[in-house]
C-alpha cells in the first residue's frame, strides 16, 4: 500500500514527461505500425499479429484493443483509400451524424475534403460502417495482450499496478515478459516491483534453487505481499523442505522486523506531531498560568476561536474568489494572523472583564474562567451550529512524503515546524525584547514593578492577550488535523494542563519537553493498549512522576514559607 | 564535656549552583543559648531549614542527641513534622501564625501532645491544659486578646504569639529566627530576658541582626559568625566584635 | 437558621438551642411532614406535594451530600477536588450493578444477564459481578470502592505535597480518565448508556409510591446525618486544624502535624460518603451513565457550594437545592440559555459574592448599618470606624 502510494507519487512527477517524449521515440512508432498491421491484416494472420503486440510499448494499443474486443472499433475509409481505426461518437454540435475518433492519436478524423489543415471532423452517417469483427480465439488473444499491456504503459503508476497484478497471478507464462521489461525499465520503483513480481512468480518454480533465491530476494525487498504468501507456504501441506522452511522463516522475520521499525518511526512521527499540537496549546497556558498565576479554563475555547476564524477566513476566500481559484490555497496563510488576533482579542476582553480581579488566585480564576468557557461554548453553538464545520486543507498541506517506507504527512510536518517556530518566537519575545523584560518583571513582583514605573495593568493585558493569541494559533493548526466543533476545546484542555503541571510552571523549556514527551508516549502506547488505556497510563505516569519531582521537570524555587 | 545535642558536620547545601551552606560545622550543647549573626546571604535561614527538615543537605550529617548517652538521630532523614515531634521547635523570620484562627486556638494547636488524626478528632482540653494556656497567654501578654483573630494582631504581637506557640510545644531545642524584628525596644529587651530565662532548661539558637539585642542575650553564651555558608569565627561577644575578619565581612573589604 | 462554622473558642457546644431548633425543624418538615402529606392527602389536594416533587427533592438531597463533601474539602481544607463526581458516580455504579442484577429475567431479552450484556454477546455473568447479587455486599462496595480510589490517589498526591490548583488539575484528569474508561463498551459497564431500567430494590417495586417515598426519606435522613457528622468534624480542634491547613499548610507541618494524613483522612471519608449519596441517587433517577462522572459534573457541584457559601455547612445545602431547582426550571423553559446562566453564576459568585448566598443577610445588615449611620451622622467620621 505504501509502495503503491510511492508509485503514484512518481507517476505525478514523471508521467507527463514520459508521455510527451513518447511521440519522438522510434520504438513507439514501430509499435503503432505493429498495431495497424494487426488491425488491417487478413483474419488468418490476425491472431499471430495480435499476439506479437505482447510487451510492445504504445499508448494506443490498450484503447484500440479494448474497443476491438467490445466490438466498437471501426475502420474508417479516407478519400485517399487509407483506413483509419477509430471509435464513433456523437458529434459535438449535435445533429444526426457521428464523428470518428482515431484510436491512434485520440483525435477526430478530419474531413480531408474540406481542405488541408481543416478542423472539420469527418462526418459519418450512423450504421454506414460495420465494426471490425472478432472471433473467440481472437478475443482470447486480445485479452492476453491487454492483461500484460499495463506492463508497457507510459505511466509508471499503471505499470506498477499491472506488474503487481501479474506477480499476484503467479503465472509462470508472464516471466519472459517481466524479465524483458526489467531489462529496459528506467523507473527505479517500477524496476523493484518487477523484480518482486518475478521473484513472487518464481516462488512456485519447480527448481528449489530458483525458489530459494526468490525467497531471499523477497525478504530483502521487505515485500508485505510476500510475507503473507510466506505464511501460507509455511502452513501448507505437505510442508516445504527444511531448507526452504529455514529460508522462508528468515525472510519472514526480516520483513516483519522491517515493518515493525517502519511502524515505530511512523508512530514516533505522529507522536511528535501530537506533541507539537499539545505544545502549541500548552505554551499559551504556560504563559497565562505559569507567569501570571491564572488558571484559564477557557483556554480551550480561545483555541476554538482560532479554529473558527480559520473557518471564517476560508469562507471569505471562497466567496471572494470562487471555488475554482488557485489562490484559495492561500487562505490558510491569511487564517494564521486572523486566528491569532481574534483569539487575542477575546482573551483581552476576558482579562479586562474577569481575570484582572483574580491575579494570583488560581482556584478562583479556575472557577470564573470555567464559567466563561461554558458561555463561549454555547455562543459557538448558537453562531456556528452544534455540528462540526468543514475546513478544507490547502493543497500544499495534503499528501505526504515517504522516506524508507515511513510516511510523513505534510500537515503534520507543518505543525511540527510551526510549533518550533512559535516556541522560538515566544522565547525571543520573552528574553530578547523590552516587552519580555517588563513581563518577567511584573510576573515576579507586581508591586515592585509598579513602583519603578512599569504599567503593570498594560503588561498584564498584553501578556494575557499574547497567551490567548497563541491558543488561537494552536486552534488554526488543529483545524488542519481534526474536527472543528463547539466542544473541541474540552478535548485538549486537560492534556495541556498536564503538560504545564509536569513541565514545571512557567518554564518554556519544561513545556516543550513535557508536551513532546507526553505526545510521543501517548502515541507509542496507543497501538499496544488502545487510545483510552494509553491516556490513562500517561495520566498515572504523570502522577507518579510528580511523586518523584513534585515541582515538575524544571521547578521554580522560592524561599517564602507558602 | 557533655555530648552536643545538635552536631552538624561538613554540611553543604547548594541551590542551583549557589552554595548556601559550605562545609559547615556546628555544635550546640545542652542548655546553651547560642547567637548566630552574619551578613545577609550568609546562610542563616538555610541552616535553620536544614535543621528543621525544610531542606535536605547535599552532603554531611546533622546528628540530634536529645538525651545524653542515647543513640542519636540523623535529622537529614526526617521531615518537618517528625523533627518537630522530636523536640526541635522553630520561630520563623516573618511571623507565621494561623491568621484565621484566634490567639487561643493558635496556642491550642501548638500545645504539646499527640498529633495524630484521631487524637485531634477526640481531643479535649483538660484543666492542666487550660492552666498552661492561661500562663502562656499571660507570658506573651495577649490575655485580653485571646479571642482575636491572630491576623488582626500587630507585627510585634504576632512575634510574641509565635514565641508563645513555640513554648506551648515544649521543645528541647528552640530555633529562633530574628525575634526582635518589629518589636519596640522595651519588647525586645523583654524577649531577651525571656530567652535568657529559658536557657539551661532548653537549648536555644537565636539568629539576630540587632547588635544591642545580641549583646544582651550572649552575656553568658557564645556568638557564631556565619559567612558565605560556613563559620567565620566563634566566641564571646566582645571577642567576636573585635575580630578583624568579622569587621572586614561586616564593613566591607575596601576599608582597612 | 444559621450555624456559624467558625466558633471563637476551641471547644464550643455542638449546637446552641437555637441551632438545634433550626436544624430539626427543616429536617422534620422534609423527612416527615412532606412524605406524610404525600401519602395521606388525596392527589388533587392543594397541600399535597406531588410524587414528582418528592422525587426531585430526594435527588437534590443526594446532590446536597455531594456538595457538603466538596465544601468540607474545599471550604474547610482548601482542596478543590474536581473528582467528587467520580466518587458519586462510582457509588452509583456499584449500587447500579446490584439493581441491574435484581431485574432478573424481566429485562427486554428475558435473560438472566443484564440487557446490555446480552446485546454485547456475553455468555455468562463476569466473575466480579457475582457478589453484587448480595445487597449487603453492594452496600459495602458503595462505600469501599470510592474510598479505595480516593485512598490510592490521595496517598500518592498528598504524600508528594501536590496541592492547590495542581491537585485540582490532577483530580480533574483522574475523573476524565475514568469517564473515558466507562464510556468504552469493552470496559464492561454498559458504555455510553450505563445502567437503566431498574425494576426493584430489596424486593420492593421501584415504581411504587411507597418505595419512592422510602428512598426520598432515606436521602433526607442521609443528608441530615452527614450534616451532623461534618459539623462534628469541623468543630473543635480537628476543624481548626483543617482550616489551619487551608490557610498555611507549612506552618501546620512545622507544628508537628502530618498534614498529609489529615488530608487523606478527610478525602477518603468524603469519598465514601459521596459514594453513598450516589447510590441513593441512582434508584431515584433510574439511570447511571458515564456522563455523571465527568469533570464538568464536579465543577457543577463546586458551583453549588460557591453559590450557597463555602466554608459553611448550610451554604452547600442551600446551593445544591437552589442551583438545581434553577437548572430544572431553565433546562425546561430556556434550554439554550442554561449554559449562560450557570457560566454567569460561576463568574458572579467568584467576583462579587465570595461568601455565597449565605453571606447575603450579613451583607445587607452591614449595608443597612452604614446607611443608618450615614443618615444620622453625615460627617466623615464613620470612615474610620471598624466594621
Amino acid at each position: 500500500m505504501i509502495r503503491s502510494l510511492l508509485i503514484v507519487l512518481y507517476g505525478f512527477v514523471l508521467g507527463s514527461g514520459l508521455a510527451r517524449s513518447s511521440e519522438s521515440v522510434p520504438v513507439v512508432a514501430s509499435g503503432r505500425a505493429q498495431l495497424l498491421d494487426a488491425l488491417l491484416t487478413p483474419p488468418a494472420r490476425q491472431i499471430a499479429a495480435v499476439r506479437a503486440l505482447i510487451g510492445v510499448e504504445d499508448a494506443a494499443i490498450t484503447p484500440a484493443l479494448t474497443a476491438w474486443r467490445a466490438g466498437e472499433l471501426y475502420l474508417v475509409p479516407l478519400p485517399n483509400g487509407a483506413l483509419v481505426p477509430a471509435t464513433l461518437a456523437t458529434a459535438p454540435d449535435g445533429g444526426d451524424f457521428l464523428v470518428a475518433i482515431s484510436v491512434l492519436d485520440g483525435l477526430p478524423v478530419p474531413d480531408s475534403a474540406s481542405g488541408v489543415g481543416s478542423a472539420h471532423p469527418l462526418r459519418i452517417v450512423p450504421k454506414s460502417l460495420k465494426s471490425l469483427e472478432t472471433t473467440a480465439t481472437l478475443r482470447r488473444a486480445i485479452r492476453d495482450v491487454l492483461e500484460v499491456a499495463g506492463v508497457a504503459d507510459a505511466s509508471p503508476s499503471v505499470r506498477y499496478e499491472s506488474i503487481e497484478r501479474l506477480g499476484q497471478s503467479r503465472k509462470a507464462e508472464h516471466l519472459p515478459l517481466l524479465q524483458a521489461r526489467l531489462a529496459i525499465e528506467k523507473t527505479p520503483a517500477v524496476s523493484r516491483a518487477l523484480a518482486d513480481a518475478i521473484a513472487f512468480i518464481q516462488l512456485s518454480d519447480s527448481s528449489p534453487t530458483v525458489r530459494l533465491v526468490a525467497i531471499a530476494a523477497l525478504g530483502e525487498a521487505h515485500s508485505l505481499a510476500a510475507a503473507s504468501r510466506f505464511k501460507e507456504l509455511l502452513a501448507a501441506t505437505p510442508p516445504p523442505s527444511s531448507e526452504e522452511v529455514a529460508a522462508l522463516s528468515a525472510a519472514l522475520k526480516k520483513i516483519e522486523s522491517h515493518w515493525k521499525t517502519v511502524n515505530f518511526f511512523g508512530d514516533l512521527f505522529r507522536g511528535l506531531s501530537a506533541g507539537s499540537v499539545l505544545l502549541l496549546i500548552a505554551l499559551g497556558l504556560a504563559i497565562t498560568f505559569g507567569l501570571m498565576g491564572v488558571i484559564n479554563m477557557a483556554h480551550g475555547e480561545l483555541m476554538v476561536v482560532g479554529a473558527y476564524s480559520t473557518f471564517v477566513t476560508q469562507n471569505l476566500f471562497v466567496s471572494a474568489l470562487g471555488t475554482a481559484s488557485p489562490f484559495l490555497n492561500l487562505y490558510f496563510i491569511a487564517a494564521l494572523p486572523a486566528a491569532f488576533f481574534s483569539a487575542a482579542l477575546v482573551g483581552l476582553a476576558l482579562e479586562r472583564g474577569v481575570i484582572q480581579f483574580l491575579y494570583k488566585r488560581p482556584l478562583e480564576s479556575l472557577l470564573a474562567t470555567w464559567g466563561v468557557s461554558l458561555a463561549l461554548q454555547q455562543t459557538f453553538r448558537l453562531i456556528f451550529g452544534p455540528a462540526n464545520v468543514q475546513i478544507n486543507a490547502p493543497s500544499w498541506l495534503q499528501g505526504s512524503a515517504a522516506f524508507h517506507d515511513v510516511l510523513f504527512a505534510y500537515n503534520r510536518l507543518f505543525v511540527i515546524g510551526f510549533a518550533a517556530l512559535v516556541v522560538f518566537g515566544v522565547w525571543l519575545v520573552l528574553n530578547r525584547t523590552s516587552l519580555g523584560l517588563l513581563v518577567r518583571a511584573v510576573m515576579q513582583n507586581r508591586q515592585m514593578a509598579s513602583c519603578i514605573g512599569v504599567r503593570a495593568t498594560r503588561v498584564n493585558m498584553l501578556t494575557f492577550a499574547f497567551g490567548s493569541g497563541l491558543a488561537g494559533l494552536a486552534g488554526a493548526c488543529l483545524s488542519q488535523l481534526g474536527n472543528v466543533g463547539p466542544s473541541m476545546g474540552q478535548l485538549h484542555i486537560i492534556d495541556s494542563f498536564m503538560v504545564v503541571v509536569s513541565g514545571g510552571v512557567g518554564n518554556i523549556l519544561g513545556s516543550v519537553a513535557a508536551s513532546l514527551g507526553i505526545g510521543t508516549v501517548d502515541q507509542l502506547l496507543q497501538p499496544l493498549l488502545g487510545a483510552v488505556m494509553g491516556k490513562i497510563l500517561v495520566l498515572f505516569a504523570i502522577i507518579l512522576f510528580l511523586q518523584w519531582r513534585p515541582g515538575g521537570l524544571f521547578p521554580t524555587r522560592s524561599r517564602s514559607l507558602d | 564535656m557533655s555530648h552536643p545535642i545538635i552536631q552538624a558536620e561538613d554540611v553543604t547545601k547548594t541551590f542551583d549552583g549557589f552554595r548556601a551552606i559550605n562545609a559547615l560545622n556546628f555544635y550546640l550543647f545542652p542548655g546553651e543559648l547560642r547567637t548566630v549573626i552574619g551578613p545577609n546571604g550568609a546562610g542563616k535561614s538555610t541552616f535553620f531549614d536544614l535543621l528543621t527538615g525544610r531542606a535536605k543537605p547535599d552532603t554531611g550529617g546533622i546528628e540530634y542527641t536529645p538525651i545524653q548517652n542515647t543513640p542519636s538521630t540523623d535529622l537529614a532523614k526526617l521531615n518537618e513534622y517528625e523533627i518537630q515531634r522530636l523536640g526541635i521547635g522553630r520561630k520563623f523570620q516573618t511571623p507565621s501564625v494561623f491568621a484565621e484562627q484566634t490567639v487561643f486556638t493558635n496556642l491550642v494547636l501548638s500545645l504539646n501532645g499527640p498529633r495524630g488524626v484521631f487524637a485531634s478528632l477526640f481531643h479535649r482540653l483538660d484543666s492542666a491544659d487550660r492552666d498552661r494556656l492561661d500562663d502562656l497567654l499571660k507570658l506573651v501578654r495577649l490575655g485580653d486578646k485571646r479571642h482575636w483573630k491572630a491576623g488582626l494582631l500587630s507585627h510585634g504581637e504576632k512575634q510574641w504569639l509565635e514565641i508563645g506557640m513555640l513554648l506551648a510545644s515544649e521543645p528541647r531545642v528552640l530555633l529562633v529566627d530574628e525575634p526582635a524584628a518589629g518589636m519596640t525596644d522595651e519588647e525586645t529587651h523583654r524577649t531577651g530576658e525571656l530567652l535568657l530565662s529559658l536557657a539551661g532548661k532548653h537549648s536555644i539558637v537565636v539568629v539576630e541582626h540587632d547588635m544591642t539585642f545580641v549583646k544582651q542575650i550572649s552575656i553568658n553564651g557564645q556568638v557564631t559568625v556565619l559567612h558565605q555558608g560556613s563559620v567565620l569565627c566563634e566566641g564571646k561577644f566582645d571577642d567576636v566584635q573585635s575580630n578583624d575578619k568579622v569587621r572586614e565581612v561586616y564593613l566591607g573589604r575596601g576599608k582597612n | 437558621m444559621s450555624v456559624p462554622a467558625k466558633l471563637s473558642d476551641v471547644e464550643p457546644r455542638f449546637f446552641t438551642r437555637a441551632q438545634w431548633a433550626s436544624f430539626l425543624l427543616p429536617t422534620l418538615l422534609l423527612a416527615l411532614v412532606l412524605p406524610l402529606l404525600n401519602a395521606l392527602l388525596p392527589s388533587e389536594h392543594l397541600l399535597r406535594p406531588s410524587d414528582f416533587t418528592l422525587n426531585l427533592y430526594g435527588k437534590y438531597a443526594t446532590y446536597a451530600v455531594l456538595a457538603l463533601g466538596v465544601d468540607l474539602l474545599w471550604g474547610f481544607l482548601g482542596i478543590l477536588s474536581l473528582g467528587q463526581a467520580l466518587f458519586f458516580a462510582l457509588g452509583g455504579y456499584a449500587f447500579g450493578m446490584h439493581l441491574l442484577l435484581m431485574i432478573g429475567k424481566d429485562g427486554q431479552y428475558k435473560s438472566k444477564l443484564p440487557d446490555y450484556m446480552v446485546f454485547l454477546g456475553y455468555k455468562a455473568l463476569p466473575v466480579h459481578w457475582q457478589p453484587f447479587y448480595s445487597f449487603s455486599f453492594a452496600t459495602c462496595a458503595v462505600l469501599v470502592i470510592p474510598a479505595l480510589i480516593a485512598f490510592v490517589f490521595g496517598w500518592l498526591a498528598f504524600r508528594s505535597r501536590i496541592k492547590g490548583v495542581y491537585l485540582s488539575i490532577l483530580t480533574q484528569a483522574l475523573t476524565y480518565a475514568a469517564a473515558l474508561l466507562f464510556f468504552r463498551n469493552d470496559f464492561g459497564f454498559g458504555g455510553n448508556n450505563g445502567f437503566t431500567d431498574f425494576k426493584r430494590v430489596l424486593g420492593a417495586d421501584l415504581n411504587s409510591p411507597t418505595t419512592r417515598r422510602v428512598l426520598y426519606v432515606s436521602s433526607v435522613l442521609l443528608l441530615a446525618g452527614v450534616f451532623l457528622l461534618y459539623r462534628w468534624l469541623t468543630r473543635a480542634k480537628f476543624g481548626h486544624l483543617l482550616q489551619a491547613i487551608r490557610d498555611g499548610e507549612n506552618r501546620v507541618l512545622f507544628s508537628g502535624y502530618a498534614t498529609a494524613s489529615y488530608k487523606l483522612f478527610v478525602f477518603v471519608l468524603v469519598a465514601a460518603i459521596t459514594g453513598i449519596a450516589g447510590a441513593l441517587y441512582v434508584p431515584q433517577v433510574g439511570i447511571i451513565n458515564p456522563s455523571e462522572m465527568t469533570p464538568e459534573k464536579s465543577l457543577e457541584a463546586v458551583v453549588w457550594v460557591a453559590v450557597g457559601g463555602r466554608g459553611t455547612l448550610l451554604g452547600p445545602v442551600l446551593g445544591a437545592f437552589f442551583v438545581n431547582a434553577l437548572k430544572s426550571w431553565a433546562t425546561r423553559s430556556v434550554p439554550e440559555l442554561w449554559l449562560y446562566i450557570i457560566g454567569g453564576l460561576f463568574i458572579v459568585v467568584v467576583l462579587f459574592l465570595p461568601g455565597g448566598l449565605i453571606s447575603l443577610p450579613a451583607r445587607f445588615r452591614l449595608l443597612w448599618a452604614r446607611y443608618r449611620s450615614r443618615a444620622s451622622r453625615p460627617d466623615s467620621s464613620t470612615f474610620f470606624q471598624q466594621p
